[in-house]
């Protein structure tokens, strides 16, 4: 096995065999592509923007989600110019959570952020952002939750797989501000500073409509029609386009909306089955992406489709996001009570996930995963089917 | 019952023709403006005659009746009638900056959604609810709720699930044997939504009788499906470990075994191993002798 050599130089974004060979007498292979922190390296002809990193597949300049363990399934990250549609759960608990740490995970980096929904004030919405992790002084609460999780057998010093003592634990702890995705302590907010230091637009639907409702202004077009003008207008006045080159500063713009498809959007794709404007919402989302494509942005979307009344429209919808990730939580349900899921608070299906500029995709093989919502961590894993356990049972 | 009437925003009275929910409703009501609050009411069902029945004067007082019953198209065009007809009432509504604390009851949002689209009437809920929690002039929210009866059997599972995505609280009705009770489900802002039965009866004056459980006939049994699974049981292999079985386990020798010091070589260098070295642990058919290299060969 050939031991890859030290990395330590920064010359790691060029594969190049003479340079290594006279470095290092252990072996001439290196890893070729940009490593994990590529924003610091200056000899990276890639676009370096705070908060984004290359894929190491293929070069895909990918941002975080704000969850760790999401950014793993989705193979890295969430590619700039595309769509992440979060099926919302019965109750929009986490759909919310995962949309706020979307939100959050921009404010860290620095980014531009829009944020349009017809349900709550944005600036309401950036209120209750989740407070980052950001001290080494978290580290120490971290450990202590994940090992009150690990049970007692995990402990003992192995004796047939020794080797495997030398690897590195699954699960990182949160770390310094500079790496790619960030933790969060969802019981705490994020302070008042950080928000106020960022930059944000907010599209509250409500307030863009004429006092008087009538119920023509009510078409289903409208408020899509609204919230499409707003966004091509910031990305064309914030330069996200390349419009304007003098712009010295490449920035990232984060979209993200709250519930579309739900009735306060005037849409009614949730009421009926056979409704008038089928296709308001599958034209919205195709100008979107397209829009999203010629600049630097990505957006999330929450959309609840489990109130959807026609099951054509989902598989459309899908159709015409990138990045579908559906979730499930077990409140209400009988789920609840299954020893099975018992760890969990709900399961996480990846339902689509893109092929830009491939013609494979990172599908991960496992199809139950679940999620569980500690408070500083959200974690998803496999659902341990049969969990057995071998501690004696006392009588 | 009492969390329906403190949450606030929006509740969905949800109920059927062997429960139905106008008493309660009333019930509400009579509470709400009993508290001192203001009261209005969009009555589109009854005549105002007939909801009125059975309040006392006191608290007939403190309602706010806005007809619709009587004339909901604007046909005798007496001026008596609300301008804009149903949705220009419920704008109407929303226009309003009087201060306290509100009670708004909807007495049917089934027949408003038959008069206005569910998409209209969704926004006019939320701008509702909303507008009360931020007054215009920046004092504290102050607590206002709408009360909307629901005839759940005369409409889909679209309009239904639109509106209970919106509402704050849920109540659904039902019962056994002449007893009514009614399923709460409240949805706090990022909270885990909160689940509760209430066996209840109306007096003929409108107040709350709670009582504490069902009638006296017997309690549903515990169904036999929800006796934990345990994935131990009828498996085809030994899970537990006797102490002798445990003892013989650990004192095996495993085939492919390192001495310690071999192992601790390996565990220590790591990735940072510079040279390699070679470990040679002669195995029980070795050979030592270093003169005779054909010694094994047997010939």
């Amino acid at each position: 096995m050939a031991a890859v050599a030290t990395c330590g130089t920064g010359a790691g974004s060029t594969g190049s065999i003479a340079a290594a060979a006279s470095k290092n007498n252990v072996t001439s292979f290196q890893r070729k592509g940009p490593r994990a922190s590529g924003t610091d390296s200056g000899c990276s002809r890639l676009v370096s923007i705070a908060g984004t990193r290359p894929s190491v597949r293929n070069g895909q300049l990918l941002v975080s989600t704000g969850l760790p363990a999401l950014d793993q399934l989705l193979g890295g990250g969430l590619a700039v110019g595309t769509v992440l549609l979060i099926e919302e759960d019965k109750y929009n608990i986490y759909s919310s959570l995962v949309f706020k740490y979307f939100l959050a995970e921009g404010i860290i980096n620095g980014h531009t952020l829009l944020v349009a929904s017809a349900k709550e004030d944005p600036a309401d919405i950036l209120q209750e952002l989740p407070a980052p992790l950001l001290d080494d002084n978290c580290k120490k609460d971290f450990d202590e939750d994940v090992c009150n999780d690990k049970t007692p057998d995990s402990n003992i010093k192995m004796k047939i797989a020794w080797r495997y003592q030398l690897l590195p634990k699954m699960e990182s702890g949160p770390v310094s501000s500079s790496r790619f995705g960030h933790y969060y302590d969802a019981s705490k907010r994020m302070p008042q500073e950080l928000i106020e230091a960022s930059k944000w637009h907010g599209f509250f639907f409500p307030e863009k409509l004429s006092s008087t409702l009538n119920i023509e202004s009510c078409s289903l077009t409208h408020g899509y029609r609204k919230l499409l003008q707003f966004i091509q207008n910031v990305i064309y006045e914030e330069g996200f386009d390349g419009s304007s080159p003098q712009k010295k500063q490449k920035n990232i713009l984060r979209i993200g909306i709250q519930s579309l498809g739900s009735p306060l959007w005037g849409d009614d794709i949730c009421c009926t089955e056979n409704c008038d404007n089928s296709h308001s919402l599958t034209k919205f989302l195709y100008v979107l992406r397209g829009l999203l494509r010629t600049s630097l942005s990505a957006c999330i979307i929450t959309m609840p489709t489990h109130l959807i009344q026609n099951k054509a429209v989902i598989a459309r919808v899908t159709n015409l996001s990138d990045t579908v990730v559906g979730l499930e939580s077990f409140i209400g349900s009988e789920r609840e009570t299954n020893p099975l899921y018992k760890d969990y608070h709900g399961l996480i299906h990846i339902r689509q996930i893109p092929r830009l500029n491939n013609l494979i995709y990172d599908v991960s093989d496992v199809k139950d995963l679940a999620f569980k919502l500690k408070r500083k961590l959200f974690t998803i894993e496999k659902v341990q089917k049969g969990e057995v356990n071998f501690k004696k049972k006392t009588p | 019952m009492e969390s329906v009437l403190a949450l606030g925003g929006f509740v969905l009275l949800r109920d059927s023709v062997e429960w139905e929910g106008r008493s309660l409703l009333k019930a509400l009501i009579k509470k709400s403006a009993l508290c001192g609050e203001q009261v209005h009411i969009l009555g589109c069902e009854v005549s105002e005659d007939e909801f009125r029945e059975g309040f006392d004067s006191s608290i007939n007082s403190r309602l706010i009746y806005h007809d619709l019953f009587r004339d909901p198209l604007n046909w005798s065009q007496t001026g008596e009638a609300l301008p804009g007809g149903p949705l220009g009432a419920l704008q109407a509504m929303c226009r309003r900056t009087h201060p306290g604390p509100v009670t708004i009851a909807l007495d049917s949002l089934s027949w408003l959604l038959l008069h206005i689209p569910c998409t209209a009437l969704c926004q006019a809920l939320g701008a509702l609810s909303r507008q009360h929690a931020h007054p215009g002039g920046g004092s504290p929210a102050e607590p206002v709720r709408v009360l909307g009866l629901f005839h759940e059997e005369l409409h889909g599972p679209g309009p239904l699930g639109a509106l209970s995505s919106l509402a704050q609280t849920e109540v659904t009705l039902s019962g056994t044997m002449g007893q009514a009770s009614a399923h709460i489900l409240s949805r706090r802002p990022r909270q885990r939504p909160a689940h509760q039965t209430q066996w209840f009866s109306i007096l003929p004056d409108f107040s709350l009788d709670l009582q504490g459980g069902p009638p006296l006939e017997s309690q549903p049994h515990a169904d036999p499906h929800t006796a934990p699974v345990d994935p131990t049981a009828h498996v085809t292999f030994n899970l537990h470990l006797s102490k002798k079985e445990r003892e013989a386990k650990d004192s095996l020798t495993l085939p492919f075994q390192f001495s310690s010091e071999k192992q601790q070589a390996l565990l220590r260098a790591g990735p940072s191993q510079a040279t390699s070295h070679i470990f040679y642990e002669p195995d029980a058919y070795d050979d030592l002798d270093q003169e005779d290299p054909d010694d094994d060969l047997d010939v």
